[in-house]
């Protein structure tokens, strides 16, 4: 159920292009056509699949404070949290080069059609993104890592192949001649957005507990000690007078 | 610009309009849309942005001919991240006031891809002054949107700029309010952000018909 | 011809290099810099523990600290206890400010028993009891300190982020929303704990009523908005049982 929830959750709700706006860069480039789009879309979607658990195992046994606790006692207090930049950007760099290597040694014409967007991917913040959020967010265990990352990762395949179809379809409408191109891709983007932005209220049923409100006819008459109170509190003084 | 040649003065003015990151090369988005609901931030990563750029691309520059080619895409990127970084904890420790308004950056810095792209389109190919003019040139063409981008949004959604209540006060109904006038709200939501940078490209290209696509 | 940085074992040369000085460079940084960070935020700590019980240098519209260099000599002035609770039993610890709220958030979710740092602070002769509290946002950490009185009335609160969006979230820590909570009440009119909740669509903009739970949301700024109210209602619920002991007392 866990799954299932955070699964959604980061597909729709948090989704990484029209919630947080990551990896809006390659989003923007590379959606002139659905072939190229579904390309890099499925790419992003593997490499968060693989870079959110690994960084997630990076974080939890060697970044977070008292991560190292595995080593031993004495190594309980280290913190290496201010590290986790550069090492997430590592891994992702590496894995990312690790994936062109292996998939150019081993399926040529797969290499063909992704292969240029291998190192797209690495620069693209969706991926370091996804990272960042799984530590932020504080995500308890390793299979659900792999979860947000996958789900997440088919967030953004989905936000590019929509767009990536309604900019196949709008050749045939009359867009000003300034806007063709980029210009209305991002104006569609807004609005697709906006869109997106009605998934908010979805899993968490509108607002939680809402209690019908009370009337109140007679408004609470204050005690002469209580206003006296509230007018001691607010008033800050300047020390250094 | 006595100082430069022709040539370099036009690394510097080239993405300020007919080469500018964000509208022409789509760079740097992501932290367009994410910081300028405030024309204050917008103003900060754009400075942030500019000392980032100009110091990574002169440093790739150098570095550029034993940057291994199979790897050069990691070394970048931890360049940029260490960079970031060390500035970043320098600060904590000698100008703490500073860092916390920065802190909110680092990130967004690190994973804007115009430091990525200029690393990648220029300073790999280029003498280190170049380099440095490239990096100053393009970061000023992204500040440059970031702070059209934000002067609109502050004005319209909140109704004040640099946190001043040029409008008057919503709540006390003084000023433009007194007559009917709201905020739109809407203009503060990442969405709009997107329109606005929509609206900016349709202004640009129709002035220049030449940046017109297909 | 084939270039000589081409070459595998120059690359892994050169990868090992890279590493060794960036790491080296990082790890520089952070030994050598970490006194000097400890110490600001210890005394941030200190500032913002002071701000929230309405020691600072505001002025008409920005939030401003006491100074760094006058921190920690007010801080002893006014601060006149730092209690630890565990469970039933209440401890003074005077590094008690230093205690890292998050880690004891991580503690009570494990199913241990948590430290509760509860600073007690006098100005004017009026008793001040001074609550950190932490919390998620949009992007990251949010956290906060908060004193209250004995009646469980806000008498002033201090909001800091990690990096919530500037222009939006970021707003928790400027005055107009800082100070809303100013006089707020955290219980209902029977007395049982119901935190403040961060509204939209607030029928009272100007927070002229005091009793209604609630303060205005910032435009834009939901997810933090929900954040600040869930960190409300969880940390400080906790420190009910000691405020009510102390009244009873």
């Amino acid at each position: 159920m866990e799954h299932i929830e955070l699964f959604f959750k980061s597909i729709f709700i948090d989704n990484m292009v029209f919630a947080t706006f990551l990896g809006m860069c390659s989003y923007l480039a590379v959606s002139k056509k659905v072939s190229t789009a579904v390309g890099l879309g499925a790419a992003v979607i593997f490499v968060l699949a693989i870079t959110v658990p690994l960084n997630w195992l990076l974080d939890q046994y060697l970044l977070q404070p008292g991560a190292l606790k595995w080593l031993g006692a004495e190594y309980a207090d280290y913190d290496l949290s201010f590290l986790s930049f550069i090492m997430f950007i590592a891994t992702i760099a590496t894995m990312v080069q690790l994936v062109e290597i292996v998939v150019e040694k081993f399926s040529p014409s797969l290499y063909n059609s992704l292969g240029i967007f291998l190192p797209l991917i690495a620069v693209n913040c969706a991926i370091l993104g996804g990272s960042l959020f799984m530590q932020s967010r504080e995500i308890p265990t390793l299979g659900l890592a792999t979860t947000y990352g996958v789900g997440s990762g088919i967030g953004w395949f989905l936000a590019i192949l929509a767009i990536a179809a309604i900019r196949e379809k709008i050749r045939y409408s009359n867009v000003p001649p300034a806007l063709r191109g980029l210009g209305i891709t991002f104006i569609i983007t807004g609005l697709m957005a906006i869109g997106f932005m009605s998934f908010g209220g979805m899993l968490t049923g509108g607002d939680e507990e809402e209690a019908p409100k009370e009337v109140k006819t007679v408004k609470v008459e204050k005690s002469k000690e209580d206003l006296e109170k509230d007018k001691v509190v607010a008033n800050n003084i300047k020390v250094n007078e | 610009m006595g100082l430069l040649s022709k040539k370099d003065a036009k690394l510097i003015t080239d993405p300020l309009a007919d080469n500018n990151p964000i509208t022409i090369q789509v760079l740097g988005i992501c932290s367009a849309l994410a910081i300028t609901a405030e024309l204050k931030a917008s103003i900060v990563m754009a400075l942030s942005v500019m000392a980032v750029l100009a110091i990574g691309n002169v440093v790739i520059s150098l570095m550029r001919n034993i940057i291994p080619s199979k790897i050069r895409i990691i070394v970048q990127l931890v360049v940029v991240a260490a960079l970031v970084i060390i500035v970043d904890q320098v600060l904590k420790a000698f100008a703490y006031e500073l860092s916390k308004t920065l802190s909110v950056f680092v990130g967004l810095i690190i994973t804007n891809c115009i430091i990525m792209g200029r690393f990648e389109a220029f300073a790999l190919g280029n003498k280190p002054w170049r380099s440095f003019l490239d990096g100053i040139g393009n970061a000023a063409g992204y500040g440059l949107i970031l702070i059209i981008v934000g002067f609109f949004r502050e004005l319209l959604g909140s109704g004040t700029l640099l946190g001043f209540k040029v409008l008057g006060d919503p709540i006390e109904k003084t000023g433009l309010y007194a007559i009917g006038y709201e905020n739109n709200g809407f203009m503060l939501l990442s969405p709009m952000a997107l329109i606005v940078v929509g609206i900016i490209i349709w202004v640009q290209r129709s002035r220049n018909q030449a940046l017109i696509e297909d | 011809m084939e270039n000589r940085t081409d070459k595998n074992s120059y690359t892994i040369l050169f990868a090992i290099g890279m590493v060794l000085v960036v790491g080296a460079l990082l790890a520089f940084a952070a030994s050598s810099l970490k006194p000097n960070i400890d110490e600001n935020k210890r005394l941030e700590k200190q500032q913002n523990i002071l701000y929230a019980m309405g020691v600072n240098e505001n002025d008409d519209s920005s939030a401003n600290f006491v100074s760094t260099t006058d921190a920690p000599e007010l801080f002893k002035k006014y601060i006149t206890k730092q209690l630890v609770i565990e469970g039933d039993k209440v401890t003074e610890d005077p590094e008690a400010y230093l205690i890292d709220v998050k880690k004891e958030q991580a503690k009570a979710k494990a199913g241990l028993e948590r430290k509760l740092p509860l600073f007690v602070g006098e100005k004017d002769g009026k008793t001040f009891y001074i609550v950190p509290i932490y919390g998620k946002g949009l992007w990251d950490a949010i956290w906060a300190y908060v004193s209250i009185d004995e009646n469980m009335v806000v008498q002033g609160a201090y909001f800091d982020h990690k990096g919530e969006t500037p222009g939006l979230g970021a707003n928790i820590k400027q005055r107009f929303f800082m100070d809303d909570f100013i006089g707020e009440h955290l219980l209902n009119e029977s007395g049982v704990f119901k935190g403040i909740d961060v509204a939209k669509g607030n029928a009272d903009p100007k927070n002229e009523n005091k009793t209604d739970n609630e303060v205005d949301a910032i435009a834009g700024a939901t997810i933090t908005g929900n954040g600040v109210t869930a960190m409300i209602k969880a940390d400080l619920k906790l420190y009910k049982p000691y405020i009510d002991n102390l009244k009873t007392n």
